[in-house]
């Protein structure tokens, strides 16, 4: 919470700074970039629900080309959960790897994930944490310089004594729209309503907002702050560098075993 | 390097016994004031021509003493703007003789003499640029504020930290490895408005001097420079008031006698109204927010007799900024300096200051369910003793101690019982820092001369509290509860100094220094500019001292009798103990911060030139330097070389002033720099659907070259008036320049499909005018 609203401070004094300039100013450019050397990225998850848990794997491309999914084929996944194989895995779809049946994750288990893809093995483990449920969606309206935004506030209750990390995932129509993580460092034990900062105000009436609200470890949770350092999220900006993996040998991505509850809201 | 240390010991100990051989010689010494508003003046020139003839400047105080043997002398005073007074006396005993100048406001007339204009010539020191407070009014600045920091940052090896910034990088350093002394006081967040205007209010400074290498034994405690500033002391004659309304502030000064000829006063205030144009419009989400900062600069000194002299001073400035009733941010530095000036014997010279120092700030949220309020500070208590004792003509000694209690907030945080944010309060800091110094400037012969000194610092980590030690992977392996006043952990460090000149003529000379610094307070910062909220930690069980070895050589020339002046330095420096963090390190309200702290190397390097036309209608200068900058640590960048972001490889400012008459003055200012080194993707892949950026290394790209034409314009009021009064027009980047401030990545809001890159341009071509008054 209170890192959203330091962001929000600084996004704010620049903007003042900027108007009161008359002239900043935002264009589209040509910037020549590197075309680096491919690298693997692992990106997957194992949760605390009935379903065929992915592994997606693929690898890194130009910046110039069009976004897509750059999914990598034959390679194999070794899950273990506290040291025994869990399950097997199966492609799908070109760098989709599935369970071969559903399971369901539990907390306090430690789940580790091979992945050997051009005779490189790249490894992570995760631990599932404690579960806690998603309470609630409510709405709130910020009266900020220039106007009202309106943003989806999570509510839960903060177990009391432990170290707790959450993860947001706010779809609209399906799309990922913003991937936000939180810990209880200044609100452990509480009553929390945390503010998912994606604006609402373009989505028409009667739209639907789905969070998915997931508890994670704290490796995890540094990862994905680190994920938002990096995009800036409007605040002073960071010297930007790829988020600490949890995978060995240079993969990029994580992996995360995590507990997941989930609330959608309908704009009104 | 012990063997630096031991050539200065040498030195030190041949000195002191030179002068225990020494014969009968008698002193003279005094004040150099300026005739009109008996302000002191720092830096002026008094030589004595005779028998045995010498030569000096004053110190900080405006306080000279020279000795010279029983004989008929042509005593010659001079200062840069002012008619040079020339006296012939015949000295028999020790004399106490005050100068007052008269300023010369023709400067295109003066007369040059041969006395002591060459001082960037003969003087050993180097790395040495100063200001004339003059100077700095007519160079054209952003929205008319005029700005010590930012005409600093037009001279050679001296960067700007980014647009429109008042911080900046000397000789490879970062923002925090700059000492700033006001009135000797450190300051610990030099800017306003997150880094737009500093907080200097030039109405209050006299005297800017900036060290980038060379630095003299009694200073100490950072890495990369000495910026000491002093304020003036106020008007001794009468009381004046001056001031100016510009487009986003205005200031006022007021000053006076306290007693005539013994003691005055200056009160200098100035405020930023940029909120009040909020309040002019209709929408609640504008017209309640707050934004504006304030500083006041108050100084008074009196004079108890001829050997004592008290001053008193301070600063006080806040930033304000509150967002309708949402949240409020606020900060700012408090300081005060008490000074004592005592002359023991004509021979010493003593000052004693009693200084603190306080920089905090306070984050407020006033939304009920999350409602809290943030507290950090860092409050330094700081004693100064500084002596300067005139050993012989050849020796002049200072030497002194200096100690500093800091005590670190990192953080409070309060809320109502509403609140779903809990209090939690972190540990303060408590850190002694100490430091005895000896420095001795020896004119060897005619020809050379040598400023060598030694300074011991010592640093302490004092309890009480938990202190944690971490290993390489940021673990802790161990906690220890320390009482109130338990010494957590030493350091000690010896720092020589060296720095000599040889006068290959009278227009040129060669210079050469060794200097090393220590610095034992470090600030976290993560952010690619500085905030307000930027932590500072201590030396600890974990963070060791930065240690920096720099040596410099350099080329001195003066042309056209004195008229221009040229140097050409080079410089390679060595640093040890830098602090970076571990990529996802959150500095808020992170007791453990040190957890997530790497240690590394940097080495930087450079050539500096600079050629400055010093007097008639048309002066100013050209700066250029060629520089590099690099860090090496073994968890970033898989342990290869880096450059910092500071790294810059070309760095050119060209700055013209024109007095076209009695009434206009036209000035121009150009800046060229290459791009800062900075991480930019070479690749990206799809995390959760979304797009995510790879980065190959760090730091392998620039952004995009900067460059901006300034010109301005000042319109003197008719002369002979009670009430004198000018126009300042300006405009910043004229030809309208779209630097970038920020270089963005992100997908393509029109198409989601494809990413763009973005380039955003804060300041384009910007017009201000301000209005100034003194009566």
């Amino acid at each position: 919470m209170k890192r959203m609203n330091l962001k929000k401070y600084t996004r704010c004094v620049f903007a003042i700074i900027a108007v009161s300039a008359f002239s900043a100013c935002e264009k589209v450019i040509d910037l020549k970039l590197d075309e680096a050397v491919p690298v693997i990225v692992i990106d997957g998850g194992i949760s605390d629900l009935n379903e065929n848990h992915i592994i997606k794997i693929s690898k890194t491309y130009n910046f110039t080309e069009p976004n897509k999914f750059n999914g990598v084929s034959k390679a194999s996944i070794v899950l273990k959960a506290d040291g025994k194989v869990q399950a097997a895995f199966v492609e799908t779809l070109p760098g989709v790897y599935q369970t071969t049946t559903k399971f369901k994750g539990k907390s306090g288990v430690r789940y580790d994930l091979a992945v050997t893809f051009e005779g490189k093995t790249y490894e992570a483990s995760s631990v599932m944490p404690a579960r806690v449920i998603l309470d609630a969606l409510t709405f709130k309206t910020f009266n900020f310089f220039g106007g009202n935004k309106s943003y989806i506030v999570a509510n839960f209750s903060d177990p009391a004594g432990v170290a707790n990390q959450y993860r947001y995932i706010l779809r609209t129509k399906g799309v990922v729209e913003e991937d936000a993580v939180s810990e209880d460092r200044f609100n452990d034990g509480n009553k929390v309503e945390n503010v998912i900062f994606y604006e609402l105000d373009d989505l028409l009436k009667g739209d639907s907002v789905h969070v998915e609200f997931q508890c994670i470890d704290r490796n995890v949770y540094r990862y994905f702050y680190s994920l938002g350092q990096n995009s800036g999220q409007g605040g002073p900006p960071v010297s930007p560098a790829n988020p600490p993996s949890n995978f060995s040998n240079g993969a990029l991505g994580v992996f995360n075993a995590h507990t997941s509850s989930s609330r959608t809201a309908v704009i009104k | 390097m012990p063997f630096t240390i031991r050539v200065v010991l040498i030195l030190l100990f041949t000195a002191l016994f030179q002068y225990s051989n020494a014969q009968t010689r008698r002193t003279v010494n005094g004040n150099i004031t300026d005739s009109k508003t008996g302000e002191t003046l720092i830096g002026a020139s008094v030589k004595l021509t005779g028998s045995t003839p010498a030569g000096g400047i004053t110190n900080a105080y405006g306080f000279y003493s020279l000795n010279v043997s029983d004989g008929n002398y042509e005593i010659s005073v001079s200062f840069i703007g002012y008619k040079t007074i020339v006296k012939k006396m015949e000295i028999t005993k020790d004399i106490r003789l005050n100068f007052a100048l008269e300023e010369d406001n023709q400067l295109d007339e003066v007369v040059i003499s041969a006395t002591k204009k060459n001082e960037n010539v003969s003087s050993p020191q180097m790395g040495l640029q100063k200001i004339n407070v003059r100077e700095i009014n007519n160079v054209p600045v952003l929205l008319g504020e005029r700005d010590v920091l930012k005409t600093l940052q037009l001279l050679p090896g001296i960067k700007s930290a980014g647009e429109g910034n008042s911080g900046f990088y000397v000789r490879g350093g970062s923002t925090d490895q700059n000492l700033i002394l006001l009135d000797e006081a450190p300051v610990y967040n030099a800017s306003h408005l997150l880094g737009f205007f500093s907080t200097f209010n030039s109405d209050a400074i006299k005297d800017v001097s900036v060290y980038k290498g060379g630095m003299p034994a009694q200073y100490g405690g950072r890495l990369a420079s000495v910026l000491d500033i002093k304020m003036n002391d106020g008007n001794r004659k009468e009381f004046t008031a001056e001031g100016g309304i510009g487009l986003i502030s205005s200031r006022l000064k007021v000053e006076g006698p306290i007693v005539k000829d013994k003691g005055s006063f200056m009160v200098s205030a100035r405020r930023t109204y940029m909120d009040a144009f909020f309040k002019l419009s209709s929408d609640s989400s504008i017209n309640r927010n707050t934004l504006y900062f304030y500083d006041i600069n108050a100084k008074a000194n009196y004079q108890l007799d001829d050997k004592n002299t008290l001053y008193l001073s301070g600063y006080f400035g806040r930033d304000k900024l509150g967002l309708a009733k949402t949240f409020g941010f606020n900060w700012g530095n408090a300081t005060v300096t008490l000074r004592w000036n005592h002359l023991y014997s004509n021979k010493l010279f003593s000052n004693t200051s009693l200084i603190y120092s306080n920089y905090n700030y306070v984050i407020q949220n006033f939304m009920e369910e999350n409602n809290f309020e943030v507290n950090s500070s860092i409050k330094d208590f700081n004693l100064k003793q500084d002596f300067e004792y005139s050993l012989s003509n050849d020796h002049h000694l200072k030497f002194g101690l200096n100690v500093i209690r800091h005590t670190i907030a990192p953080g409070k945080l309060t809320a109502d019982a509403r609140s779903s944010v809990n209090e939690t309060t972190y540990e303060n800091r408590k850190g002694l820092e100490s430091a005895v110094y000896i420095s001795d400037e020896w004119a060897v012969n005619e020809k050379l001369n040598l400023v060598y000194g030694l300074r011991l610092s010592a640093f302490s980590l004092l309890g009480p509290g938990n202190f944690k030690t971490y290993d390489a992977d940021g673990n802790t392996i161990q906690t220890k509860a320390y009482a109130s006043g338990d010494f957590v952990k030493n350091y000690l460090n010896l720092e020589p100094r060296f720095s000599a000149s040889y006068q290959l003529n009278p227009a040129s000379s060669l210079k050469g220094a060794y200097t090393r610094n220590i610095q034992n307070i470090h600030l976290m910062s993560n952010s690619t500019s500085t905030s307000p909220t930027d932590l500072y930690i201590m030396n600890s069980n974990n963070v060791k001292p930065e240690i920096a070895d720099q040596a410099a050589l350099g080329y001195f020339r003066n042309f056209n009798e004195d008229k221009y002046e040229f140097s050409a330095e080079v410089y390679y420096k060595w640093m040890q103990n830098q602090i970076e963090y571990r990529s996802g390190t959150d500095l808020r309200g992170n007791g453990n911060v040190e957890a997530d702290l790497l240690y590394g190397d940097g080495r930087a390097y450079g050539i500096e030139l600079f050629l400055k036309k010093r007097f008639g209608k048309f002066n100013g200068w050209i700066g250029y330097t060629y520089s590099r900058t690099e860090r090496q640590f073994d968890a970033i960048n898989e342990g290869k070389w880096f450059y910092a972001k500071q790294d810059r490889t070309h760095d050119l400012s060209l700055v013209g002033i024109y007095k076209a008459g009695p009434r206009w003055t036209f000035s121009s200012v150009f800046v060229y720099n290459t791009g800062n080194a900075v991480t930019y993707p070479s690749g990206k892949y799809q995390l959760n659907g979304r797009t995510v950026f790879y980065y190959k290394e760090k730091n392998g790209y620039r952004t995009p070259a900067y460059h901006r034409l300034d010109v301005s314009a000042t319109l003197e009021g008719k002369p002979g008036k009670k009430l004198q009064s000018s126009w300042s027009f300006g405009i910043y980047n004229l030809y309208n320049r779209q630097n970038a401030f920020s270089i963005d990545f992100k997908d393509d809001p029109d198409d989601k499909t494809r990413t763009q890159v973005t380039r955003t341009t804060l300041f384009g071509i910007i017009p201000s005018v301000t209005w100034n008054f003194k009566f």
